[in-house]
């Protein structure tokens, strides 16, 4: 084998030319982890948000909240069926809830957009066990009055600590602002629920029942249970996959990154062959020499892709590296667009997990082979006494 | 100009490396005049509209919010207007297909009026106007979705407890710019359908879309239709189709920095591949630079040289790129991915937006390589061998 170090000099000899791959290959990279990290950010937002026994009640052919009704006697019913979780208080963990939309302008910005208002009851806490509320305090039942997300608070006028916005014309007062660790809870207002529906004029039904089964087989059972009671006629999913169709209808968002990503690698294989056969063409007494001296054909070609790749995973380490600093940086980058599934904000931060920078890397070890492919393989078929005729 | 035969010469020299690096920028530049395009898209179909007077009204509170369909006919009323139509979506899920695509209750005798750049053939429009549940569909869509005249459309009501069975009626074609995408259908049977389901949601007009009589009376009339119900039960707030369409890109979030940001990626990523691929260059012509300049070439035509050569080598890239993008995507619908959409071509501005980039890109990657390659010392560079 031609040791490693023989690749490393390789390239430092040829500064410049190296340095200008590995900086594009960077950037490829650095685009690449963008898209899949806005993409992947999405997704987890909302699959955070499932707890794995809980069930949305919704009406029947309705797949969001937003438009959904859950009448208090159906509600009432679904709340005394057996297999449903008790909190500590012996009290079934079952919550009904009202979704209205806020319409409000983002910060700096004219245009307004729909937020979703959730009106909660006593047991909607415990079904989310990651709030905490960072500023302020908590929500007082029966008063106007709000509590906000930090990531809403930020990207929102009206949403600061403190502050008051219309919901249907009637005005809340924000009085605290929580914190979830991710999920869809954080593109959330929460209110009380008999307040918000005095205001809505939504009195009568409710937008959806969350409860959390006592088990996997109470869960399937009860979602059989209501699904086919004619009285109750709703129905029921888990909430892992309520998310999971509102992220299908943002499919576009991740074809597009997708894409991006795709072409981006392959344009950048062609730099990478370029940059390998330049190596290559003014090395080739070099290679020649390394032919004399007993080197097979083989290791010829491993050394040059070897070489390709370690200027590739050189990209891609600058590439992640710059990802996390402008993360760091930025302190998470934070950002919002609007769910398609239910025209309502939805606040997330890019997602720049290992898995993500591993597929970044995956993209330039794939840059590395191809694109040095070629080139390694002019390498090998060099015959030797041209090689070592070569000035 | 004379030296055009030995630029050439020069960049093909080499084939292998101009190509490839004419091929990284035109494979680079793809996702890019994507991006571009859309946003681009979303600016051609604003102006093209604009010469159609058209102002959507919208409850105050936002697309959520409630628009009593007797409305319709109070905006109608307003002076200035011309005619005014519901337009209810009913997002419904058609089959099992998770993507939505625009689904509109409304009125078929005035419809033509308000969209007078859609054109159905006047039988199909007759047909459409008597059949209570027949729809009218957008070229785009039916092509996609492989409907024809007389197609049963069942949809599953998702906002609404009701599910409506159409019957195709008309296809409608229009402009490029025109959203071909759209279904729409009898807000009478819509609004039956809801009365019969005794849902509370019934008589919601959407949004309303009115067409004023000329282009000077649309603030007027926006003016007077916001007063007229500012004290209603559902205040208004009128805005012209232009702003109604951009409110739906600001909706989606920063995406135009999203995509700047890319950009700007994309192109310093290329001015690197780009400029090293000069750089070689420059390094392996080094005794014949010399040799030009000792037979009394003199800085500034190696100089210029040099940059036509990068040049010639983005515009390659930029060439493919561009106009290729265009044509790749006359032959392939997007829309047909995400209906949603609506249409999706690259304009010609785009696309030659793209070769001048490429060209841009070729200029900012030379610069060094030729810069060096001016300066090489005459002596030196006769002596060097590479």
């Amino acid at each position: 084998m031609v040791p490693l170090k023989y690749n490393i000099r390789s390239l430092r000899a040829r500064k410049v030319g190296s340095l200008m791959t590995i900086f594009g290959i960077g950037m490829v990279v650095w685009a690449s982890i963008f898209a899949f990290g806005l993409s992947s950010g999405l997704d987890k937002t909302l699959e955070i948000a499932a707890e794995p026994l809980d069930v949305i009640v919704l009406r029947k052919g309705s797949t969001s909240e937003a438009v959904s009704a859950v009448t208090e006697k159906a509600a009432r019913d679904i709340k005394a069926l057996p297999g449903i979780a008790t909190g500590s208080d012996g009290q079934p963990l079952a919550a009904s809830e009202l979704v209205v939309f806020a319409y409000l302008p983002r910060r700096g910005a004219d245009i307004k957009v729909n937020v979703s208002v959730r009106g909660v009851d006593a047991v909607s806490r415990a079904l989310r066990k990651e709030m905490t509320i960072v500023e302020g305090r908590e929500l007082k039942p029966g008063v106007r009055e709000a509590i906000v997300s930090r990531a809403m608070s930020n990207r929102f006028q009206n949403l600061g600590l403190g502050d008051k916005f219309k919901v249907d014309g009637g005005e809340f007062e924000v009085v605290g602002i929580f914190e979830a660790g991710g999920g869809a809870v954080e593109s959330e207002i929460w209110t009380d629920q008999r307040v918000l529906a005095q205001i809505a004029k939504r009195t009568g039904a409710m937008s959806s029942l969350q409860f959390r089964a006592a088990s996997v087989a109470d869960q399937e059972r009860l979602i059989e249970r209501i699904k086919n009671d004619e009285q109750i006629d709703l129905g029921a999913l888990t909430e892992k996959q309520y998310y999971a169709e509102q992220a299908a209808q943002s499919g576009l968002i991740k074809f597009v990154g997708y894409i991006i990503a795709f072409v981006l690698t392959i344009g950048a294989m062609f730099a990478v062959a370029n940059t390998m056969y330049g190596a290559i063409a003014s090395r080739a007494r070099e290679i020649g020499t390394l032919r004399a001296l007993g080197f097979g054909r083989f290791s010829i070609l491993t050394a040059f892709m070897l070489e390709s790749l370690l200027l590739c995973l050189a990209g891609a380490a600058l590439g992640c590296l710059a990802a996390l600093a402008v993360n760091f940086l930025l302190g998470g980058i934070q950002t919002g667009t609007m769910n398609p599934g239910t025209f309502t904000e939805v606040a997330f931060s890019f997602d720049f997990g290992p898995k993500i920078l591993l597929q970044g890397i995956f993209l330039a070890i794939v840059m590395g082979l191809i694109g040095g492919f070629l080139p390694a393989f002019r390498a090998v078929r060099m015959k030797v006494v041209d090689a070592l005729r070569e000035v | 100009m004379k030296y055009l035969p030995l630029i050439l010469r020069n960049v093909f020299r080499n084939k292998v490396r101009s190509i490839f690096t004419g091929i990284s920028i035109a494979i680079s530049l793809f996702p890019l005049m994507l991006l571009y395009a859309f946003l681009d898209l979303q600016d051609d179909m604003a102006s093209s509209t604009a010469q159609y007077n058209r102002v959507a009204v919208l409850h105050e509170g936002g697309l959520a919010g409630q628009l009593p369909i007797a409305y319709v006919d109070r905006v109608r009323r307003q002076p200035g207007v011309k005619d005014a139509i519901p337009l209810s979506w009913f997002g419904g899920n058609y089959r099992e297909e998770k993507t939505q695509f625009a689904q509109f209750a409304t009125d078929p005798k005035v419809f033509f009026e308000i969209y007078p750049e859609y054109a159905c053939p006047p039988d199909q429009i007759a047909a459409w106007q008597s059949d209570k549940t027949g729809c009218l569909v957008g070229s785009v869509i039916a092509e996609n979705k492989g409907w024809k005249i007389g197609d049963k459309i069942p949809l599953q009501g998702n906002i609404y407890p009701v599910d409506l069975e159409l019957t195709v009626r008309g296809i409608y074609d229009g402009p490029d710019t025109a959203d071909r995408s759209w279904l729409v259908f009898h807000f009478d049977y819509f609004d039956e359908s809801l009365k019969e389901a005794r849902t509370p949601n019934s008589g919601n007009a959407g949004i309303i879309m009115l067409r004023t009589e000329s282009a000077s009376k649309m603030s007027p009339v926006m003016q007077s239709i916001e007063s007229a119900f500012a004290s209603s039960d559902a205040p208004v707030k009128p805005m012209t189709e232009k702003e109604f369409g951009a409110s739906f890109l600001e909706m989606m979030g920063n995406v135009r920095g999203f995509i700047r940001m890319t950009a700007t990626a994309i192109v310093i990523a290329l001015i690197c591949v780009a400029a090293n691929t000069m750089a070689m260059a420059v390094r392996e012509r080094t005794r014949e630079i010399a040799l030009f300049k000792a037979i009394g070439f003199n800085r500034n035509t190696i100089l210029g040289m040099f940059l036509a050569e990068s040049i010639a080598i983005g515009l390659l890239g930029g060439l493919i790129g561009g106009i290729g993008t265009k044509f790749l995507f006359s032959l392939i619908d997007l829309s047909s991915v995400d209906p949603g959409l609506g249409m999706f071509y690259v304009p010609w501005r785009t696309a030659l937006w793209g070769v001048a980039l490429a060209a841009a890109i070729g200029l900012f990657s030379g610069l060094i390589p030729a810069w060096r390659a001016a300066n090489v010392s005459v002596i030196e560079g006769l002596r060097k061998v590479v």
